[in-house]
């Protein structure tokens, strides 16, 4: 505390309070100070819970998650990054348009598998998925596919990277592989 | 009673921050009114990884449907669509960013800093489109010299008409290998180009370099959070003399007076404004001639062989510089009028989106061209015309229950054509380069997204068809001046910045000699 403050602080208070009674023993002030209470972020001790899609849904888009980016041997994949979790928590929030094309899309994934397969996404293995999610295999255009599912294949796979990279546990083991610290940017707080 | 002012400014950033600088400086009381708070860049902006934000850098879905540029980072720096509607025709979306702060746009802008030539403001005698400016470069060649160094603004100087020099910190700096590559490929198909010129300094912004002279003069106020909603009229002389403004914060309504107004709130702001407050219209051309430059972002993507999988030698990669305008010069396109340019750099990695694959398929591609790419973006001139324009919508209010714009705009042939054209020789120009294109488009962002809107205020020296004259002045209203990209006749394919403030620096100097000689 600088000294200035600490002698207004003494001179405002009444002179009993600010003098120690006979027999107490005077400690350093800390109720005179302004600490910044540390405090953690929710993902830091959670597991998020998925609310939005149905089980069936999620477990596709879990399943898309593990094939679009899977973990490397130092880096992690979609699943350790919690990208399928964050995603039901994004389209649960997101305008109707964008949450219908990933319902309407995780369903076909799941009617596909079950066409094909006779058992959800989920259980397919990624030799009979491959075949299922091949509009990812087309060639990149500027205004995307004109087919609704390719749409939402495409539109997915740039959600579940962008969550993979975004993510604490991504960052974390990019910083031990190097000393960049990785999605640093500057924040601005709401201006009043 | 109130003090009223030599000089009331509406607005705050590039164009209400030069007129403040220079007025004062000649010892003329100024007020300006801005509409959003004031940024204390201590207290307002932190560093945080992006795994910190709510929506893990997604941001809130939903929450800036027209604002591309926005990121959960920079949210709060641009104005809310919710409290600050607009509307445009069906089909036809119009992406009108804005920033409602002190300092205004020039806290976010990219700082490219390019002088119009005599290509732009005599346009018509070169192709027979549209109007000629009233001024030539000529005019306006004293102020942008004098602007350049405020800003700080570096660069390197080539002798080409297209593009005059300027006074510039000059940027000698060795090019990387790829870039050499680029630029030869360039020369061998006879376009020129050259460094990036942009203002320096770890800000360059009105509220570092245009406003504290000012403040420090003791002549300026600012009221911070002053959502202006209308500009008042003397009805005995026909002057105008002060405006209308709400406490953002409270609603609470004031008017202030002034001897001079001077609108510098954004091209389209200011023009709303006028339109609310039914003046200097006498032309009827008040918020016609909308136009902006169309922008294909990332118009080519490439490869650069020799920096895959990592082993790019030092030097090859990183950099980059600008592709001046070389359509329409000494000769005629058959399918376009006017120009376009482009940025160029490399050394960073292509988008994921580029390349038809997932897992561990894409992992590996990703870490083979990691460091290796090369991208190019296009931004060309769009020619003003009548018809794209803006009107009050009276059905529509902001927060604040002011009547909103509807803002029509398209695009034509001329710049579809373009684009087309940007896209073939950008793909010739890196294939020539030895690059290897793995993407390229001729989409551009729709109109507004280059944040480059201009017109809708035009000057010229018809009264019957502009609506300021050559100094920035309505024509109908003498102690009334539009400083702003609103002023513009026509726009090139140079980013407009550097001349709004060129042409406020002038108009000011216009203003302070009419006031002193009691002109207004």
């Amino acid at each position: 505390m600088k000294r200035r403050r600490a002698l207004q602080s003494i001179l405002s208070l009444p002179a009993a309070a600010a003098l120690p009674l006979p027999g107490q023993t005077q400690s350093a002030g800390p109720a005179e100070e302004h600490p910044k209470t540390p405090t953690t972020a929710p993902d830091v001790v959670a597991g998020a819970v998925a609310r939005f899609f149905a089980p069936e849904e999620f477990a596709a888009l879990r399943k898309l998650a593990e094939l679009i980016a899977p973990a490397g041997p130092n880096s992690p994949g979609a699943i350790e990054a919690g990208a399928p979790e964050f995603l039901d928590f994004l389209l649960g929030s997101s305008p109707p348009d964008r949450a219908t094309l990933y319902r309407e899309g995780l369903q076909r994934l799941n009617a596909e598998a079950r066409r094909r397969y006779q058992k959800p996404f989920a259980d397919t293995t990624p030799v009979e998925a491959g075949p299922i999610v091949a509009p990812l295999e087309e060639a990149w255009t500027y205004d995307g596919p004109a087919d609704r599912f390719a749409r939402f294949l495409q539109a997915a796979k740039d959600d579940i990277l962008g969550a993979t990279f975004n993510s604490r546990e991504y960052a974390e083991a990019m910083s031990r592989r190097s000393r960049r610290a990785g999605g640093l940017g500057t924040y601005w707080y709401p201006i009043e | 009673m109130k003090t009223e002012h030599d000089v009331l400014i509406i607005g705050s950033g590039a164009s209400g921050g030069m007129v403040a600088h220079e007025l004062t400086a000649k010892g003329i009381k100024c007020l300006m009114l801005d509409a959003g708070p004031a940024v204390d860049f201590e207290r307002h902006r932190t560093l945080k990884p992006v795994y910190e934000l709510p929506y893990r850098g997604f941001g809130r879905p939903g929450r800036f449907p027209h604002i591309t540029q926005a990121s959960e980072f920079n949210a709060n720096i641009w104005a809310d669509e919710a409290q600050n509607p607009y509307t445009y025709p069906e089909n036809n979306p119009y992406y009108w960013v804005r920033v409602r702060l002190v300092g205004g746009k020039t806290l976010m802008w990219g700082r490219a800093s390019w002088r119009l030539s005599d290509y732009e403001f005599r346009c018509k005698d070169h192709d027979g489109f549209g109007d000629n400016w009233p001024i030539r470069y000529r005019d306006l060649a004293p102020y942008y010299d004098r602007v350049e160094p405020m800003f700080r603004v570096a660069g390197r100087k080539e002798g080409l008409a297209q593009l005059p020099d300027g006074i510039f910190l000059e940027d000698n700096s060795r090019d990387s290998a790829s870039v050499e590559r680029f630029i030869a490929s360039a020369r061998r198909m006879g376009i020129p180009t050259t460094k990036q010129r942009r203002a320096t300094g770890e800000l360059a912004s009105s509220v570092n370099l245009l406003l504290p002279a000012a403040v420090a003069s003791g002549k300026l106020t600012i009221v911070s959070n002053a959502v202006v909603r209308e500009i008042t009229r003397d009805r005995n002389t026909g002057l105008v003399n002060g405006a209308y403004f709400i406490d953002r914060r409270s609603r609470q309504e004031y008017h202030v007076k002034a001897r001079v107004v001077v609108l510098g709130a954004s091209c389209l702001e200011s023009t709303r404004i006028l339109l609310n407050s039914g003046l200097a219209n006498s032309s009827g051309v008040l918020g016609h001639y909308l136009f902006d430059q169309m922008y294909v972002k990332n118009i080519v993507s490439c490869v650069v062989p020799e920096a895959k999988g990592g082993r790019a030698p030092r030097g090859l990669m990183g950099g980059g510089g600008y592709l001046v305008r070389f359509r329409n010069l000494a000769t005629r396109e058959k399918r376009f009028l006017r120009g376009y340019s482009y940025d160029f750099g490399g050394g960073g990695t292509p988008s994921y989106r580029y390349f038809p694959l997932y897992g561990e398929a894409l992992q590996r591609k990703m870490a083979e061209v990691s460091g290796a790419g090369f991208t190019m973006t296009a931004m060309g001139e769009v020619l003003p015309r009548f018809e794209n324009h803006v009107r009050i919508n009276k059905d529509v209010k902001d927060a604040w229950g002011i009547p909103v714009l509807h803002i029509q705009q398209k695009y034509t042939d001329n710049e579809f054509e373009m684009a087309r054209d940007a896209r073939h020789t950008a793909e010739e120009l890196c294939r020539g380069a030895g690059f290897e294109v793995i993407a390229s488009h001729d989409r551009m962002v729709p109109p507004g997204e280059s944040i480059h809107e201009l017109g809708t205020c035009r000057m010229g020296d018809n009264p019957k068809t502009s609506v300021l004259n050559r100094f920035n002045q309505s024509h109908d209203i003498r102690n009334l001046f539009v400083v702003d990209g609103s002023a513009f006749v026509s726009g090139g394919c140079q980013n407009p910045t550097l001349t709004i403030l060129a042409l406020a620096m002038r108009a000011s100097e216009y203003m302070a000699e009419q006031m002193r000689t009691e002109a207004i």
